[in-house]
């Protein structure tokens, strides 16, 4: 993998809206950016509604999933390109979620939608309807996804990346300042985690920086020892996500996991190990 | 705290019901009189470092939830607007911050 396997820019996807075999796909936690206008011929996916378990805390099950893209038209062939708002945070949460379950041709729009807005490129209100299909996923990729005991076990031995601000970090906040200050019970972060907010790696438009300048960023500023297992973490999963296309898909880092129960779990778990304070 | 010189009061509104224990940042962005719908508000700390970005509402809308402290906004729009504010922010005071592009 290479960052033109999996990362598009925004004029390679005006150039092939409508290409057969391309399912242009917005993900969102908020789904109304996508009802006043998308990228033409873009379906929509529910962050919450449609991948999330609407009762445990999990994500849907592969028999779930299949029903989802069964539902919506997406076959096993398709080439998937995955964009949203919020800097791709939950498109790249769906990246991985896809990646997950096995789908072979993902693709990331780089800057997502804040670039396509603030491009002034066309967006539509029309909903195309596709043919239902009979998608059939793989079974959990285990090696992509943290679970806690594996968090747990992993402290002081892998590399811990704690993606979300230093307020956060630091344990001034419990969610992003754009978010009402309530989830996990307890703030801080993981023992011996690195804080690389995901921002960082991202550029003032959405779009990833160079992989040189990632490289820099995780292994130079923040001491990343890239011959070690990683896992990264945020609040619900979704910006880590983001940081974990970054490592695993961009600068193709071979272990990296991410953790989706993140601080919601962890800050709430009785007994672990919890840091407050700044970035050491 | 500070204001901006386009019409935020000085000391931000107070408004404990709403905020509650929140450090609520909040203000709406216009052009020529008009909302400005399509764009974003970020909220950026020291040396620029990024703290939290919205998508601008309807009505040109923004609202965040930050630390208490000091913080810039910045507002992108299409075209190349952008637009830059200092604001600080205090638990149980809803500070506003309108923005003309």
């Amino acid at each position: 993998m290479s960052r033109s396997d999996v990362l598009v820019d925004a004029d390679w996807a005006e150039a092939h809206i409508g290409d057969p075999n391309l399912v242009i796909v917005e993900v969102d936690e908020d789904t109304s950016a996508y009802d006043k206008g998308h990228i033409p011929t873009a379906i929509k996916l529910d962050w919450k509604k449609d991948l999330q378990d609407p009762v445990r805390r999990d994500f849907v099950d592969k028999t779930g999933f299949e029903a989802l893209l069964s539902e919506r038209g997406v076959s096993n062939d398709d080439t998937v390109l995955l964009y949203g708002g919020n800097n791709n945070w939950f498109a790249a949460y769906a990246y991985w979620y896809f990646k997950l379950y096995g789908h072979d041709k993902v693709l990331l729009l780089d800057g997502g939608r804040k670039k396509w807005e603030l491009d002034s490129r066309e967006l539509s209100t029309d909903v195309p309807q596709r043919p239902r299909t009979s998608y059939t996923a793989r079974e959990q990729d285990a090696s992509l996804r943290a679970l806690r005991d594996e968090v747990i076990d992993a402290i002081g031995k892998r590399n811990l990346v704690d993606v979300r601000s230093p307020d956060e970090f630091a344990g001034r906040l419990l969610a992003p300042a754009h978010l009402p200050q309530e989830q996990a019970q307890r703030a801080g972060h993981i023992p011996t985690a690195r804080n690389v907010p995901w921002s960082k790696a991202a550029n003032e438009d959405g779009t990833f920086r160079s992989d040189d300048e990632l490289r820099q960023l995780y292994e130079g500023d923040a001491s990343l020892d890239f011959g070690k297992d990683t896992i990264a973490y945020c609040r619900i999963g979704e910006r880590s996500a983001h940081t974990w296309f970054v490592l695993h898909e961009l600068l193709d880092l071979p272990n990296v996991k991410n953790y989706d129960g993140s601080w919601t779990e962890y800050g709430s778990l009785v007994g672990v190990p919890i840091e407050l304070g700044e970035a050491r | 705290m500070s204001t901006d010189g386009c019409g935020a009061p000085a000391g931000g509104v107070s408004a404990p019901a709403a905020a509650g224990s929140q450090a609520v940042v909040e203000g709406k962005v216009t052009r020529d009189g008009a909302a400005v719908s399509a764009g974003y508000a970020r909220l950026l700390g020291t040396g620029d470092e990024f703290v939290a970005e919205v998508p601008l509402g309807a009505d040109g809308g923004f609202r965040f939830f930050a630390a208490p402290g000091s913080w810039t906004l910045r507002v992108l729009a299409p075209g190349g607007l952008r637009a830059e504010r200092p604001v600080a922010a205090d638990y149980g005071r809803v500070t506003r911050v309108d923005v003309t592009l």
